[in-house]
């Protein structure tokens, strides 16, 4: 019961430190790719410090409702997801519900944004809504695959079983769908070519255009802990997860690292070009992974 | 007391209801609100008293009878609660149009109807009843008169038609066995061939997939729904296509019974493939409609699907989540439909183009959008997340990955259309001539209460219903669940509502504390944004008109209503066939005298020129 709780607690706490070390991070490196020296890796913590001392404007109840209920979105799917050995609540439902719960931040910042009623918000928010649909296509074909052919909706068991057997990256019939993952990371994590729904020169960072002060400093630590279960979920799925905490955190680095390197060397796409390579390839690759694994048992 | 008590109640308050009104209309209000509140009443007291065969009617050798068990009793409560908080909704919207004597009357006929077919031990009186509810609701969905006498019109036509096959189906049950009790026919099927067997099932399938708008006999629906008026929408959508359900459960499960209905491969197929389309195709056509009725419309075939999928899939799981996802969308959508009725209620419109910025103006109906729209997409502490989490697991362990992927995708085509639901009523600018609406009328806002605390308490306690449901499913010769008051429990897989919910409670209030140690901002009016320079003026912009245009012109060639299409061209073809026939049938005796002549001759000709008999 204790060490349960202990569990709770510590599980999230970590994730908040290591979302802001990568938003300190991605900066720094993206810094050094453009030749620039780039601010120092903590930068992150400074603005958040600054955001919350500063005065904001609210537009009202769903205004400010809607930044804490995506917050809680983001901190209650950390608590579903295997931190290595950290698993507080993993057996309350299984990846189903993670999948739902993952719902709720993007759809509560939705409504947010909503009553901001500027333009720029909702244009951000159509493109998110869109580009959503565009990666939840071969992501969910993705995730069947993985559970029908484990046999299990539980992610700790999807994550034992890559210990005993090997991760689901390098066995055959789940590469496909493992490749196909890694082509639509950037577009779950948000990150270019797929920033199409922040896009600061073109929509004034679209969903955060009506933000300031705490909360910007909220959307800042969401944007963190997201980043954080991008990759933590990739690794967990794919990369057979960790036996300890100091693992598991090597192995999302990596995989942070990979999609910062994608980040800095690719433009945009428009809205359309995403949905069209969303659909085409990662689908593609996807679907033959499911028959795969269905006729390969 | 018996069974026959409810029906003469239900029925019997119904005509009192409609000649009180005649004395005075507040006495009316007042019985149909406490004749509706007695039959929740009574129901809820008949709840474990089951009875098996009462008869109350001996026609020609055919005896009537009602029965009640637990299939029913769970069906019956859902329609006298659905239909008690539409009558209260009904109080102000109804009142001062013309004929509301007449709209109360039927919407208490439609009930007692319903109530009727759940209670109905043999086929005939099912018949019956069948045929009241449907002629009823028809009369309802013409009240507004306009539009809704076509759409009555097209409803009624494909319900005539599916209760023709019902007949034809019930008539050739009691030749080849000479009853019409359900009980007896079930003990007796089994020895029937698997070919007859197939024969019963598609005839009465039509029927009941007609009233449940099935894929491809969805067209009536988008139609109906929107035009009704808006406490009878709740009930059509949330109750009366359910009753199609019910008729699909009670052929399978309790009259062709478990084993042979699982034999059955070929015909659950294609049940399952209708489902899958009638999950996805309806679900993505919803997203692009501009009419708050009509978007729900065609969201409640996307939902009847799920439904379908859970029942025709037969396992232990999906039945109990078809069954309780009944339930479940009997809750958020007749809650939606009432929302969407109260701010047609105060603002007379429910184009979405045109509204926006109400949150201000009617907080409790905003809530009740919000909960049921949670319900819709199946968040997490929602009822509807239980039921679609069950019929998942069982999709994605069977393995059906394809259906689960199907049901999946139409989530996020719920998500679609509920955001722009909510967005366009409530968010976003509030046009000028909407500055001085007041909050919906207290009987407006009960029902949406009501219904919001079900739809929350019973995502966090699922437990509630699902002890029944497991019981219903065990009936049909089902495994048990373990069913606790917080979820499901097994090794496959367990699911812990209550954890979730202190888990999202622990971070909310983590969030709110983050939230609480910034500096307190100060509250600004709507129109004071940033928008990089720009002036934005007031009252001119909806942001959502065609919010999902680039997504809009990548499926919209795929999203075509070929079926009502196709309906459509057979209805002008058999019209214009007619037209050819009138010109034959003139109506002049002489020309008859000379069709028969003519007739006559040619005959006479074969029979002289060939000498063919």
């Amino acid at each position: 019961m204790v060490i349960g709780i202990i569990h709770i607690i510590v599980s999230p706490v970590l994730a908040l430190i290591i979302g802001i070390f990568f938003l300190g991070l991605s900066r720094k490196i993206m810094a050094r790719i453009h030749w620039r020296y780039g601010p120092p890796l903590y930068q992150p913590v400074i603005d958040i410090i600054k955001l919350f001392s500063q005065k904001g404007v609210s537009h009202g109840f769903m205004f400010d409702l809607g930044v804490i209920l995506s917050l809680t979105g983001c901190i209650v799917v950390i608590l579903f997801i295997p931190f290595g050995a950290l698993c507080p609540l993993s057996s309350s439902g299984g990846l189903l519900v993670i999948l739902y719960l993952m719902l709720l931040a993007p759809l509560a910042m939705a409504l947010s944004g909503g009553e901001g009623a500027n333009p720029n918000i909702s244009i951000g928010i159509s493109r998110k809504l869109i580009l959503s649909l565009g990666y939840e296509v071969p992501f969910l074909l993705i995730l069947l695959t993985l559970m029908t052919h484990y046999k299990t909706i539980s992610i700790v068991e999807l994550v034992e079983i890559q210990q005993d057997t090997g991760w689901a990256l390098f066995s055959l019939p789940l590469s496909l769908s493992g490749i196909s993952y890694f082509l639509i990371l950037p577009a779950i994590m948000g990150v270019r070519p797929f920033d199409i729904v922040s896009a600061p020169q073109e929509i004034a960072s679209g969903l955060n255009a009506e933000y300031g002060s705490k909360y910007l400093g909220l959307i800042t630590i969401e944007h963190g802990l997201s980043l954080f279960i991008g990759t933590a979920l990739f690794v967990n799925l794919f990369l057979g997860g960790a036996h300890n905490p100091a693992i598991f955190f090597i192995k999302i680095l990596l995989v942070f690292i990979l999609v910062l390197f994608i980040n800095a060397v690719f433009p945009r796409f428009r809205t359309e070009q995403a949905i069209k390579f969303l659909w085409g390839v990662p689908t593609l690759f996807a679907f033959l992974g499911l028959i795969m694994s269905l006729i390969f048992k | 007391m018996s069974v026959h008590f409810l029906l003469i109640i239900a029925f019997g308050g119904a005509f009192i209801t409609y000649f009180s009104g005649k004395i005075h209309s507040k006495l009316r209000n007042f019985i149909a609100v406490f004749i509706s509140l007695v039959l929740v009443g009574l129901v809820a007291f008949f709840y474990n008293r089951y009875t098996q065969d009462a008869v109350y009617l001996q026609f020609l050798e055919i005896r009537l009878v009602l029965s009640l068990n637990t299939l029913s009793w769970f069906f019956a409560i859902t329609i006298t609660v659905v239909e008690t908080l539409s009558i209260i909704f009904s109080l102000r919207y109804v009142k001062g149009k013309e004929k509301t004597d007449f709209y109360y009357l039927m919407m208490m006929l439609v009930n007692a109807g319903m109530l009727g077919i759940v209670l109905s031990g043999d086929l005939l009186s099912f018949y019956i009843f069948w045929e009241i509810m449907s002629w009823s609701a028809f009369l309802l969905i013409s009240y507004n008169k306009g539009p809704a006498l076509a759409a009555g019109m097209k409803y009624i036509m494909m319900s005539v038609i599916g209760s023709l096959c019902m007949l034809i189906g019930i008539v050739s049950l009691y030749t080849a066995y000479g009853t019409l009790n359900i009980s007896e026919i079930a003990s007796l099927i089994p020895s029937a061939s698997s070919g007859y067997i197939l024969f019963i099932l598609i005839l009465l399938s039509i029927s009941f997939a007609v009233k449940n708008a099935v894929v491809p006999f969805h067209t009536w629906l988008p139609d109906a729904h929107s035009e009704a008026p808006s406490p009878f929408s709740a009930i059509l959508s949330g109750i009366l296509i359910k009753v199609g359900t019910y008729g699909f459960i009670l052929i399978f499960y309790v009259i062709v019974g478990l084993k042979i209905f699982q034999g059955l491969f070929g015909f659950r197929s294609i049940l399952l493939i209708l489902g899958a389309v009638t999950v996805l195709v309806p679900s993505f056509i919803a997203i692009f409609q501009n009419d708050a009725k009509r978007l729900l419309a065609w969201s409640s075939i996307g939902q009847v699907g799920y439904i379908i999928l859970g029942i025709a899939f037969g396992t232990s799981l999906s039945v109990t989540g078809g069954i309780f996802h009944f339930f479940n969308h009997a809750a958020f959508k007749a809650l939606l439909f009432l929302c969407v009725g109260a701010v047609e209620y105060r603002t007379g419109t429910r184009d979405l183009n045109s509204l926006g910025g109400l949150i201000k103006k009617m907080p409790v109906t905003f809530i009740g959008v919000m909960v049921g729209a949670c319900g819709l997409i199946g968040i997490p502490l929602t009822n509807g997340f239980v039921s679609k989490w069950l019929l998942y697991k069982t999709l994605i362990l069977e393995p059906a990955p394809f259906l689960a992927f199907v049901s999946l995708i139409g989530t996020w085509a719920a998500l679609f259309y509920s955001y722009k639901l909510i967005h366009n009523i409530f968010l976003g600018q509030l046009p000028e001539k909407y500055k001085d609406i007041k909050k919906a009328p207290f009987s407006m806002q009960f029902p949406v209460i009501v219904f919001s605390t079900i739809i929350i308490l019973f995502g966090i306690l699922p437990g509630i219903p699902l002890t029944l449901i497991n019981t219903i499913v065990m009936s049909f010769g089902f495994e048990s669940l373990h069913v606790t008051l917080w979820g499901i429990a097994s090794e496959t897989g367990t699911l812990n509502t209550i954890n979730i919910f202190f888990a999202v409670l622990a971070a909310g209030i983590v969030s709110w504390l983050f939230f609480r140690a910034g500096k307190k901002s100060i509250s600004v009016p709507q129109e004071d944004t940033y928008a990089a320079g720009t002036y934005i003026p007031k009252d001119k912009y909806h942001y959502t008109v065609d919010f999902y245009n680039p997504l809009y012109r990548m499926i919209t060639p795929y999203l075509k209503d070929v079926i009502d299409t196709f309906y459509n061209w057979i209805a002008r073809s058999v019209g214009k066939f007619s037209n050819v026939i009138r010109k034959i049938y003139t109506g002049d005796v002489g020309n008859y005298v000379l069709y028969i002549i003519l007739f006559l001759a040619v005959l006479i000709f074969i029979q002289f020129g060939l000498k063919l008999w």
